[in-house]
């Protein structure tokens, strides 16, 4: 007997979505359901259909604020990220001309990926905070007269932990679609007379496109979807969309938060949907 | 992130088709402003880290700043036998536990999904969607909805069913992701060989498959490893009476001000140091053994 | 499982994938036991997927596929008794020369020392036992071809299907391999199938050349006669060193054919068993070394055929010129000069010149279906 290929490769398929399907449908679903609910105050659902939930995050003013504080958040970090992911990978493909070095150089970039993010974070407090040593050399040279308070816990520390952390999501991915641009393209530009903006302009980055999406997905929707950098990193002076939701939950109002998280959700995918509409991603990787 | 790993087992492919700047000649003046740049970046990101490494060898009068006071373990002491510091032994314990739990499954499922995935069948782009879906959910979200939905079906949270599903949401794209990149190698005819050559599909996959693919199943292994063992969002309503390491750093970046804290960065940096070191002379032995029947 | 006779038969079998894109269609063809079988033909006519069918890689659509007169669809390769050598090897990354080898030996359950010493046997024969240990990326392509054609005569098959077997191997090396790949059939005496795109290589090595054009075959036989008996336009110019040409047939007279139009009044080609009629527009074949050429206003033999021409380019070639003639219109007209003979009267471009066959040696082709003829 012979069983259909793609029989086969739902078998190989199948433990994959074991797992997607209770802890990644299901809970989505169970947060949808908990959103057209009503709470008792208690922590406790009232099972009804309601879309009061959703009134309430959409028209709420503290919404909009948190949406807009999210989106900066984003927005700065995507920005920084992708001009330093960017070039750190130019310049690892294009300009050091020992492949070995090359190949050594990345892996140094890569390796603080695999320590934890945390630890990374925290990192910055020797380093920012008031009596850190940027406040304390800026002191000594004379620079300041008063220590920098903006350094730590404020939006900028929120995202320099941003960068510091996901700017490897960036270079990864755009080094490895500069590494597969063939270097015979550039030469053919030069004899064409491109001056090195030119070829930047016309080649480079259009080559690099589905590196720059991938890296973007992977920025933006950690960014949108954290609420740990936010809330260290800012000592409590910033919220994004999902520490308000942290907050929620922690005094039990589940169907407030769960529309917010359901709003977050979509828009999340909306975003990823669109950056994946221009690149064909599982043909990038694969091919 | 696919693609750390071939890098480091594609370093000899790639030496064929790198590098632009002219292999003759001065240096064109973007090399020294790219190179400034990037020794900029690599400070930035090494930098701090070496900051609270340093500043967790302080002694007893030491504090979260520089200048260095003094010379000593005693925060490592500290962070061990403390109380007030919590439970910071049993945290590890339990964070590598799971983490070596999740790399398994993860090594394994990822391996079987990127098989399926060599062929288009029907209803691979639900699956694919499926799997980017649970890559980009905010974590926090997904792991509520596991709470909510393990207590709606009246199971107690924890480590091993909850927090090891919501953790496997997150290596599994990732690892799928990276297997997609490693199997892009894999050259389909090897396959058709082997079953010319009399193999069943299980001698196949235990005698080509998996020998050729073995340094990329390690590279997915160190993904699935670091990915649980750093995973904070998703574990922290699914974990249940217990925090493992990340809560357990959470909680302390909460109340602790000492550099107990710092103490505890350089242990996990350097069990992570010790898992990359693990993985990449894995791959390197991988390579050398085949290197040496071959002298 | 016993070593019979290894004759293959394919009858109507056909291959489409989706049901409506056919990439075989309903071959039938016979290949007789211990053969040199090629097949012949552009990428995309369908070989592939036939060696493919054979060696139960994929599953036809219809048809029978014997071998040793047993029906083998649907059977698994290692049960047909063949052994497939493919495209660009395919050889194990992670095994050295001699584990490759000795790969299909392992499945078959034999101990460590027995499989080895049946490998380095076969490595002998290869000339490959100093190799034994590398890995396949430290071997020459010349020397991954021969662990190839080992890894797969160990399983002492009765076909051997060979896909391409020398397209990954440069001009000088092909043709010492040829020589190898003859010696080895001859050696282990069994059927071999082998597919090709290249008419040089059929023609060196094969018994049997089959040429494919579109999933059907056009025409099958001993190499010599395909080459200097192609049945249609389609396999004389794919197999080359023909002219064919086309005319509208004005008279049939004792057996031979003669032209209407008037720069073809002096060609003539024997009818043989052939139904044409006045009026039909018929294919001629005349082989390129055939082709005299002689200066306007000698006197030709009787029974020859003469076309008055111009020369349009003259390529040298070491043995032989080769001249281009504007002799028949769009269709290319050329005549392989012995070197000797064109020295001792050299041409040049735009010289007018006679090219002349006996005219028994011209051979009518048989109408394709096809809209190119």
């Amino acid at each position: 007997m012979r069983v259909s290929r793609s029989t086969i490769s739902w078998l190989y398929v199948s433990p994959l979505m074991f797992v997607l399907i209770p802890f990644f449908v299901l809970p989505i679903l169970v947060v949808l359901v908990a959103s057209v609910f009503e709470t008792d105050g208690f922590g406790g659902l009232i099972p009804t259909f309601t879309l009061a939930n959703y009134a309430t995050v959409l028209t709420s003013g503290l919404t909009f604020n948190l949406y807009l504080a999210t989106v900066k958040f984003t927005v700065l970090t995507w920005f920084f990220t992708l001009l330093l992911g960017f070039f750190v990978a130019y310049f690892l493909v294009f300009h050091v001309r020992n492949p070995l070095l090359a190949i050594g150089l990345f892996l140094i970039c890569t390796v603080p990926f695999w320590t934890s993010n945390i630890i990374r974070m925290i990192s910055w407090i020797p380093l920012l905070g008031k009596e850190g040593l940027i406040n304390s050399a800026l002191l000594r040279i004379g620079l300041i007269r008063e220590p920098l308070e903006f350094l730590l816990y404020s939006g900028f520390a929120v995202v320099v932990a941003y960068v510091h952390q996901l700017t490897i999501f960036m270079i990864v991915p755009i080094f490895n679609s500069m590494a597969r641009i063939d270097k015979r393209v550039v030469e053919a530009a030069i004899d064409a007379g491109a001056s090195r903006f030119d070829i930047m302009r016309l080649i480079i980055v259009p080559l690099s496109k589905s590196g720059i999406a991938l890296g973007s997905i992977f920025v933006a929707s950690i960014v949108m979807g954290d609420f740990f950098v936010t809330k260290v990193m800012s000592g409590g002076g910033s919220a994004s969309v999902v520490s308000a939701f942290y907050e929620d939950i922690s005094v039990l109002q589940y169907p407030g938060a769960a529309a917010s998280a359901i709003v977050l959700t979509v828009v999340l995918l909306a975003m990823v949907a669109l950056i994946l509409r221009t690149v064909d991603i599982r043909k990038e990787i694969t091919r | 992130m696919s693609t750390a790993p071939q890098a480091v087992t594609m370093a000899d492919e790639r030496m064929t088709k790198r590098a632009i700047a002219p292999s003759r000649g001065g240096r064109p003046w973007t090399f020294y402003l790219l190179a400034t740049l990037f020794t900029c970046y690599v400070v930035a990101l090494y930098g701090p880290m070496i900051c609270i490494y340093i500043l967790s060898f302080q002694d007893v009068r030491g504090g979260l700043v520089f200048p260095m006071k003094g010379l000593s373990l005693h925060w490592f002491v500290d962070l061990f036998t403390q109380v007030r510091t919590g439970d910071v032994k049993g945290a590890f314990d339990r964070s590598i536990k799971l983490a070596i739990v999740v790399t398994v499954i993860t090594v394994v499922v990822s391996f079987m999904a990127a098989m399926a995935f060599r062929r288009r069948f029907p209803g691979d782009n639900i699956v694919f969607a499926l799997m980017i879906g649970s890559l980009v959910a905010p974590g926090l979200v997904l792991g509520i909805g596991v709470g909510l939905l393990f207590n709606a079906i009246g199971i107690e949270t924890s480590p091993y069913a909850s927090a090891l599903g919501a953790q496997l949401s997150w290596t599994l794209p990732f690892g799928v992701l990276v297997m997609f990149a490693v199997m892009s190698r894999f050259n389909p005819a090897w396959e058709e060989a082997a079953r010319d050559l009399g193999a069943t599909a299980w001698q196949t996959i235990r005698l080509v498959i998996i020998p050729v693919l073995a340094p990329g199943l390690v590279a997915v292994a160190l993904f699935g490893f670091t990915l649980s063992y750093d995973e904070f969002a998703r574990t922290l309503q699914t974990a249940g009476p217990q925090n493992t390491l990340p809560l357990e750093i959470w909680s302390m970046t909460l109340n602790v001000t000492s550099p107990s804290l710092y103490a505890l960065g350089t242990v996990t940096t350097i069990i992570s140091f010790l898992i990359i070191g693990a993985a990449l002379g894995t791959i390197v032995f991988i390579q050398r053994r085949r290197g040496a029947r071959a002298s | 499982m016993a070593v019979l006779r290894g004759d293959i038969e394919l009858a109507g079998l056909t291959k489409s994938y989706d049901g409506v894109h056919t990439v075989v269609q309903g071959i039938n063809l016979k290949i007789p036991d211990g053969a040199y079988c090629c097949f012949l033909g552009p990428s995309g006519c369908g070989k592939t997927t036939i060696l493919r069918m054979i060696a139960g890689h994929e599953d036809p659509t219809d048809g029978e596929i014997l071998i040793g007169g047993e029906n083998v669809v649907g059977l698994p390769p290692v049960t047909r008794g063949t052994a497939m050598m493919f495209q660009s090897y395919a050889l194990f990354p992670h095994l050295s020369v001699r584990d490759n080898v000795a790969f299909a030996l392992r499945i078959r359950g034999l101990s460590k020392a027995d499989r080895y010493r049946k490998t380095d046997a076969m490595l002998e024969k290869v000339r490959l036992s100093e190799l034994a240990d590398r890995l396949p990326a430290q071997l020459s392509g010349g020397q991954q071809q021969r662990v190839a054609l080992a890894r797969a005569a160990i399983t002492e098959p009765r076909v051997l299907l060979l896909d391409e077997p020398l397209s990954a191997l440069d001009e000088q090396l092909r043709v010492r391999m040829r020589l190898e790949l003859q010696r080895m059939q001859r050696d282990l005496g069994i059927t071999f199938v082998h597919v090709t795109h290249s008419q040089l290589e059929a023609i060196a090595l094969a018994d049997m050349v089959v040429v494919m054009d579109r999933g059907e075959i056009k025409q099958a036989g001993p190499a010599r006669d395909v080459y200097a008996a192609p049945r249609d336009r389609y396999v004389a110019e794919f197999l080359g060193g023909q002219n064919v040409f086309s005319g509208r047939v004005d008279a049939i007279k004792d057996n031979l054919v003669s032209f209407a139009a008037p720069q073809m009044k002096h060609v003539a080609v024997p009818a043989g068993s052939s139904r044409v009629g006045k009026g039909d527009i018929i294919d001629v074949a005349v082989r390129r070394d055939d082709v005299d050429l002689i200066r306007p206003g000698i006197d030709l033999a009787p029974d020859t055929s003469s076309l008055a021409s111009r020369v349009l380019a003259v390529e040298y070639q070491g043995n032989f010129v080769k001249v281009m003639l504007d002799a028949t219109g769009e269709d290319e007209f050329v005549a392989y000069v012995p070197e000797r003979v064109f020295f001792r009267d050299p041409y040049t471009i735009g010289d007018v010149v006679q090219a002349t066959w006996p005219c028994h040696l011209a051979r009518l082709l048989a109408k394709t279906t096809s809209p190119t003829a």
